[in-house]
């Protein structure tokens, strides 16, 4: 029976049937499934089509990273290309396992990521209540100019980095690396966080402080418990920027302070040779813990990116 | 305090200023001043031992990193020095050195591709190893190799060339008893092992622009110079002739599209191709990437086909040095370059744990070199002949062959001629050293 047939018919009239006589709408999921059964085959197959293909398209990049970890290293480039590993090994994992350098490369990621992220979160917090609540002369300037430095190429800001940081004896240290990761995240979160802090009512603020509430009392025991969702955002875009930056971390970090990207690089690929399955295994276990807290932080990461996006 | 604000937008007049803003950002980039070219102080590896920094990109490679690490053991052991190592990826290496050694971070020795010296040297603070490389019996072409504007700058370590390696057992399936000596009997040779069909791709040729500058010593083989003095000669009849037979060779599906030194390197791995283009370096990648374990035994390295019968072969130097960075520590640096370089015990352990040719004429006549059948026949049929990339003269090379590698792949992909393509070719080189 199609969905079509539920519904109430209208009187010949035309007119709609009066309140009393007409049924209680269905609750949503049930509107949902017979707004579902009210479409064609047709439809509902190229619906599954295309989202089994965005599926693969998005996953099969992962499912590739897992094969060739499994692969030993003399079948990885077999032709024709086997979707499943003929002899699945986790020696690539074991290699992982017993390379003691990698886990320094990880604990400096570790480090760097968190650091760069709260100290992102704590800078661009403030500037973005600024920004949103306060009126002053050039604010709009500073934004601009908060927003101009992300016009300027990485590979510019890199050198003129590593010019500052080597004159005050920072280069191959945590500071240095967390520092830069910050100056390039900061525009975006304060951006961000100024569209999050434009979204609360600014009576809100204004009641509190008819209430006595001092300024910083304002900010913390108020806004900033209401902008949650948007620090979290802002949080895990600077962990993330941290944790996935290449050139940064291998020009300023050091050998000893060198994070995991520029220390897989290194590790793996060689000027005739890259261990494949070795490195594979690597990035399979590195992109974990980003993947996890994607995971388990989404919705306040899609909170905190279109906040304040439908504001008049 | 609390007034509404009205809300910021972007209007086209602040992109203005922003983008406005970054130009002027640029332009003063543009603007700031080079390095310096100069040659720097002659070494004497003299003085009391003092600790140094060692850089290379195989320090943290894990098949190479122990046979390093255990000579620059032995060196500090001997000498009671302690010796920092220092590592970027290959690929990343020369950039990161270069901004190492210009910021003053780095000095010591520093290990090198001999393509690098001439950017190196610009930067005015390496040593002139000259000195240290007198009384020692450095083969001609290592010295040569290792330096630049006639300045010794670099130590030879491992000197060879890029040559045509192949698959003897594939190219005897295909009929290919002896190797081609002309360009015309090699493309017939091609098409005979195209008839293998599965796939083999008869020449895994470079055809990825980041590759391409491989054309060039195709172009050399076609009679062209390259450089005439300081005029580029990329433009004229042997250079349009080259491409114009590589493109020949690509429309007839004799060399494959999109492929690079990797691609080619894991093709012939899996016995998809039996010749490609590399160094001795790529000797252990390919066998320990083949499935076929017998791989190694099948290896033989060929001479370049000529244009003519009686013509002399092209190859291009390939090979590492040593080179030292002027200041703290550089004078043991220099005297462990010569030491790592020309010692015959070192020679020796590097060679059994990696296989690259060493440079010196006593090195080369160990036994243990001399063995070695693959490298004997590469160092007789390919790196005698081998000769550098006259544009590694000029710090900015790498623009240069970029440059000329575009040109080429408009060629292949059908969207230019090979005599305009040329042209411009030439044209952007010659202006890139002017």
């Amino acid at each position: 029976m199609s969905a079509t047939t539920q519904l109430p018919a209208t009187p010949p009239s035309g007119r709609a049937p009066a309140a009393t006589t007409a049924p209680a709408p269905a609750p949503a999921p049930r509107r949902r499934r017979a707004a579902l059964r009210s479409e064609r085959p047709g439809v509902r197959l190229a619906a599954w089509v295309t989202v089994v293909v965005c599926g693969g398209f998005g996953l099969l990049p992962v499912y590739w990273l897992l094969a060739t970890a499994l692969t030993p290293r003399d079948q990885v480039f077999a032709y024709p290309p086997r979707l499943f590993p003929a002899a699945p090994t986790l020696d690539a994992f074991a290699a992982l396992a017993s390379n003691e350098q990698l886990f320094v490369y990880l604990r400096n990621s570790v480090v760097v990521s968190v650091i760069t992220a709260v100290l992102s979160v704590l800078v661009s917090a403030y500037m973005g209540y600024s920004f949103s609540k306060f009126r002053y002369r050039g604010r709009r300037s500073l934004m601009y100019l908060v927003l101009a430095s992300q016009m300027f190429p990485q590979a510019l800001l890199l050198v003129t980095l590593y010019s500052v940081f080597s004159a005050y004896g920072l280069l191959n240290t945590y500071t240095a690396l967390v520092l830069s990761f910050t100056t390039f995240t900061l525009p975006l979160c304060v951006w961000m966080l100024k569209g999050f802090f434009d979204t609360i009512p600014d009576e809100l603020v204004e009641a509190a402080r008819v209430d006595g509430a001092s300024r910083l009392r304002i900010i913390h025991s108020i806004v900033l418990p209401l902008a949650a969702p948007g620090l979290i955002a802002a949080g895990l875009f600077a962990f993330v920027r941290g944790w996935n930056d290449f050139i940064f971390a291998l020009t300023l970090a050091g050998p000893d302070k060198q994070t995991l990207p520029p220390g897989l690089v290194n590790t793996f690929i060689g000027e005739a040779s890259t261990a494949w399955p070795e490195l594979m295994a690597a990035s399979l276990v590195v992109s974990l813990p980003v993947a996890i807290a994607f995971i388990a932080l989404q919705k306040y990461l899609v909170g905190g990116l279109t906040a304040g996006a439908v504001k008049g | 305090m609390t007034t509404p604000i009205p809300h910021t937008a972007l209007t086209r007049r602040h992109l203005f200023q922003l983008l406005g803003l970054g130009a002027g950002t640029a332009a003063l980039a543009a603007c700031a001043p080079s390095a310096g070219g100069s040659a720097g102080t002659a070494a004497t590896g003299g003085g009391a031992k003092t600790d140094f920094a060692f850089s290379s990109w195989s320090l943290t490679e894990e098949t190479a990193a122990p046979a390093i690490q255990s000579l620059l053991g032995a060196y500090g052991d001997d000498n009671g020095v302690s010796i920092e190592e220092v590592s970027y990826p290959y690929n990343e290496y020369i950039s990161q050195l270069t901004l190492q050694v210009q910021g003053g971070q780095f000095t010591g020795a520093a290990h090198v591709d001999v393509a690098w010296l001439g950017s190196l040297a610009a930067l005015g603070k390496l040593q002139d190893l000259g000195p240290l490389a007198e009384g020692v019996d450095y083969t001609e072409a290592g010295l040569t190799a290792a330096q630049f504007d006639g300045v010794q700058y670099g130590l030879p370590w491992n000197i060879g060339a890029i040559g045509l390696v192949t698959n003897s057992a594939m190219l005897a399936k295909a009929g290919v008893d002896e190797f081609p000596v002309t360009i015309d009997d090699f493309t017939t040779a091609l098409t005979k092992i195209k008839k293998l069909g599965d796939g083999v791709i008869p020449y895994a040729a470079s055809t990825k622009a980041a590759q391409l500058k491989d054309i060039l010593i195709w172009m050399e083989t076609f009679g062209s110079p390259l450089l005439d003095g300081s005029t580029v000669t990329i433009g004229d009849d042997a250079s349009v002739e080259a491409v114009t037979w590589y493109k020949e060779l690509y429309d007839k599906g004799l060399i494959a599209p999109d492929v690079d030194r990797f691609d080619a390197r894991s093709l012939f791995a899996q016995g998809r191709t039996p010749i490609y283009d590399d160094a001795i370096v790529g000797r252990d990648a390919v066998v320990t990437e083949s499935p076929d374990k017998d791989l190694a035994g099948k290896l033989a390295a060929q001479s370049r086909p000529v244009l003519a019968a009686g013509d002399t072969p092209r190859a291009l130097v390939w090979g590492g040095a040593i080179a030292v960075v002027d200041g703290e520590g550089a004078e043991t640096a220099a005297d462990f370059a010569r030491w790592v370089t020309s010692d015959p015990d070192a020679a020796r352990e590097y060679f059994e744990e990696r296989g690259l040719p060493p440079a010196t004429e006593s090195a080369l006549a160990l036994p243990e070199v001399a063995a070695d059948e693959f490298g004997a026949q590469f160092s007789e049929r390919i790196t005698a002949t081998a000769t550098s990339n006259p544009f590694w003269a000029y710090p900015q090379y790498a623009q240069i062959e970029s440059a000329i590698a575009e040109q080429v792949q408009a060629v292949l992909v059908g969207s230019k001629d090979a005599k305009s393509a040329m042209a411009h070719a030439g044209e952007t080189a010659q202006g890139l050293i002017d």
